[in-house]
């Protein structure tokens, strides 16, 4: 009876295991086994077992001489560019977000969800037309560079579009409601009766800011950089369409490998690569969610 | 004594037009230094208000407020020399125990092993030494309590705003911080302002006490006074159990007055200086419970029948009915030798001299 009882309890999980093991474990191990296989020639891998692929990651041939050994500057250039601009993207979501929650969380209760609406607006626009969008603003003849020229603040259009920062512009209009959500959760549930109790000890506003209100709402800034920094360095669309060719990221090369590349094992090696940064940032977090955490909670 | 605080005239509205809270109207009031000044009413009387006025949360809509003589409008709370003891405490909940009681002495920019000392020395007072190194949630409210005293009395302020600090306790707890507080208060001398909707606490811990209602001071004055001499029917009721009768007057001159009791004669009462009186007239006269007594038929001021005795350990109250209807409670001290009567006995009771009372309406 019981051991019956037992049985039927592990069926109930079983569609969340298929899930699991399906849809998450099973890719990834096909990625993990493809990135050590030797390409074939029109796509696809053929099965001769090589470390060919993670050597390329990091390291190129010289293509007359093949002993000589240098760094792939190329595609490192792009690992670092995308950890950069992701690092950024979410340094610039925190300092706009920041005052942005802090606005919704100070409103009377009956007005936020008007203002938490307006914040995620954009998430119900397709992401291609967003960046569009971005690009019809800052490229030459643009909006921007129209108004600038008009205001006779410009004499030659701007170069704005096709750079890093287009790329960061998007990025962080994209990224920005993930911000300032978990950070409104934290102010939300912050206690206004800690702020005036720094004042009334003599703080100034400045430090009860620094003392009292980032420490509080510490948990919503590291759970809004982990939600901005992950999908910034796995972006794809934003620096596609940004970007154009010049400024590639992490994703726009991994697209390249399975595309025009024909080099899937190279691709899945990148991949993996995106996966182990994100998973130390994912690790990081949580060694600061624990610590901060340290100790029982009455 | 010498006045800490100074205030005339200061009132408080919150909002506009038609919709506008008059939270203070009017208040004047001095606090002396050193001295446990309660502020007592009932919820919305308008004395948390007054206490945040004086902590700078809020500023006044008219009138002066000064502290040593010094006038505050217009500063904030990090401006001026008092600290505040919150209903709920609090306490910052990412810093230790350590921490908390130094936020103040680290704000105002003391030297390191001044705070050090300060806080050791905060520590010992409140008896939280073991305590130290703890996070605020890791302590029982009894000890969060001290905590928040010790984090208010470390920058030494001139005064210590206390908002129903004991509300959050258990019994037993509000009793022992009751005496705790003010063995502090004399320990270091601080001006205390206390908020409470608590008479029992107000009377067992102030110095003096400001009965409020509907945003105004309805009578000041040390815990013996508040309590025996009411000046009105609300403080009457606010503070501590009594009676209220409706009296004729039986007579009014020179050697005092009466009231006609009914079934009994006329009792001397005594009423506020001023207050004149016509024989006839219907006045409200309180009597405390524990200011009459039982005694023979014969000897008795007037006489009631009993309705119901309630048991309260230390004492026993009786629940009278006079001749006329009007109920009448009798507190009754309990001793081992001493039979209650039984419900529905005839009883002669007697009056405490200047028991009973006139009041104002």
């Amino acid at each position: 009876m019981h051991s019956t009882r037992h049985g039927w309890k592990w069926l109930l999980s079983a569609p969340a295991l298929v899930v699991l093991v399906l849809a998450a474990s099973g890719p990834l191990l096909i990625v993990l086994v493809y990135s050590f296989l030797t390409p074939g020639n029109m796509g696809g891998v053929a099965w001769v077992p090589t470390g060919e692929a993670w050597f390329r990651v990091f390291f190129k041939r010289d293509l007359f001489e093949p002993d000589v050994i240098t760094w792939n500057d190329a595609n490192l250039m792009v690992l670092w560019r995308s950890v950069w601009l992701s690092l950024q993207t979410t340094v610039i979501c925190a300092v706009l977000g920041f005052p942005t929650a802090w606005f919704i969380a100070t409103r009377p209760p009956t007005n936020r969800p008007f203002w938490l609406f307006l914040i995620t607006i954009p998430f119900w626009t397709n992401i291609l037309i967003r960046t569009f969008a971005i690009q019809e603003m800052i490229r030459n003849n643009g909006t921007l560079n129209t108004l600038l020229d008009w205001l006779g603040l410009i004499s030659a259009p701007l170069d704005l579009l096709f750079t890093d920062f287009a790329i960061l512009l998007g990025m962080a209009y994209v990224f920005l409601p993930l911000m300032v959500l978990p950070l409104y959760a934290a102010m939300e549930k912050l206690d206004f009766r800690l702020v005036e109790a720094a004042y009334d000890l003599y703080a100034s506003r400045r430090r009860a800011l620094w003392h009292v209100i980032l420490p509080m709402v510490k948990p919503g800034f590291i759970a809004g950089s982990i939600l901005v920094f992950i999908p910034a360095i796995g972006s794809y669309v934003t620096p596609r369409v940004l970007g154009g060719g010049r400024t590639m990221m992490l994703g726009n090369l991994i697209a390249l490998q399975f595309g025009q590349g024909r080099n899937w094992p190279l691709g899945a090696a990148l991949s993996v690569m995106l996966l182990v940064i994100v998973t130390a940032a994912l690790v990081l977090y949580l060694r600061t969610v624990s610590k901060e955490s340290g100790g029982p909670r009455g | 004594m010498s006045a800490e605080i100074e205030i005339s005239g200061l009132s408080k509205v919150f909002g506009q037009g038609a919709g506008a809270f008059h939270a203070l109207s009017g208040i004047d009031l001095t606090i002396e230094t050193g001295e446990f000044f309660t502020l007592l009413g009932p919820s919305g009387c308008g004395k948390t208000t007054l206490l945040r006025m004086i902590a700078g949360f809020e500023q006044p809509t008219a009138g002066t407020l000064r502290i040593n003589g010094e006038e505050v409008a217009g500063k904030g709370p990090n401006a001026r020399p008092v600290n505040t003891v919150f209903q709920n405490y609090a306490l910052f909940p990412h810093m230790s125990v350590r921490d908390n009681i130094g936020f103040g002495l680290k704000m105002l920019g003391r030297p390191r092993a001044e705070v050090a000392a300060t806080v050791d020395e905060m520590l010992r007072l409140v008896r939280m030494e073991a305590m130290a190194t703890r996070k605020p949630s890791e302590l029982s409210g009894g000890q969060q309590q001290r905590v928040a005293l010790a984090r208010a009395l470390a920058p030494r302020p001139r005064m210590l705003l206390l908002d129903e600090p004991l509300s959050a306790l258990d019994l037993k707890l509000r009793k022992e911080m009751q005496s705790e507080l003010k063995r502090l208060q004399i320990e270091t001398g601080i001006t205390f302002v206390f908020v409470t909707h608590d008479q029992e606490e107000a009377l067992t811990m102030s110095d003096r006490i400001a009965v409020m209602n509907a945003g105004r001071i309805l009578q000041l004055g040390t815990p013996h006074e508040i309590y025996n001499t009411p000046s009105d029917r609300f403080v009457a009721g606010f503070i501590g159990d009594t009676n209220v009768l409706s009296l004729a007057v039986a007579s009014s001159g020179g050697d005092g007055v009466t009231l006609a009791v009914p079934g009994a004669g006329a009792l001397p009462a005594a009423s506020p200086a001023g207050l004149t009186l016509l024989v006839g007239q219907t006045v409200t006269a309180v009597v405390r419970p524990e200011q009459a007594r039982l005694c023979p038929l014969a000897e008795a001021d007037l006489t009631a029948t009993l309705e119901q005795t309630v048991f309260f350990g230390t004492d026993t109250h009786l629940h009278l009915r006079l001749a006329d209807g009007q109920g009448f409670i009798l507190r009754r001290q309990n001793a081992a030798d001493e039979v209650d009567p039984a419900p529905g006995d005839r009883l002669g009771l007697r009056l405490a001299r200047g028991a009973l009372r006139v009041l104002k309406d």
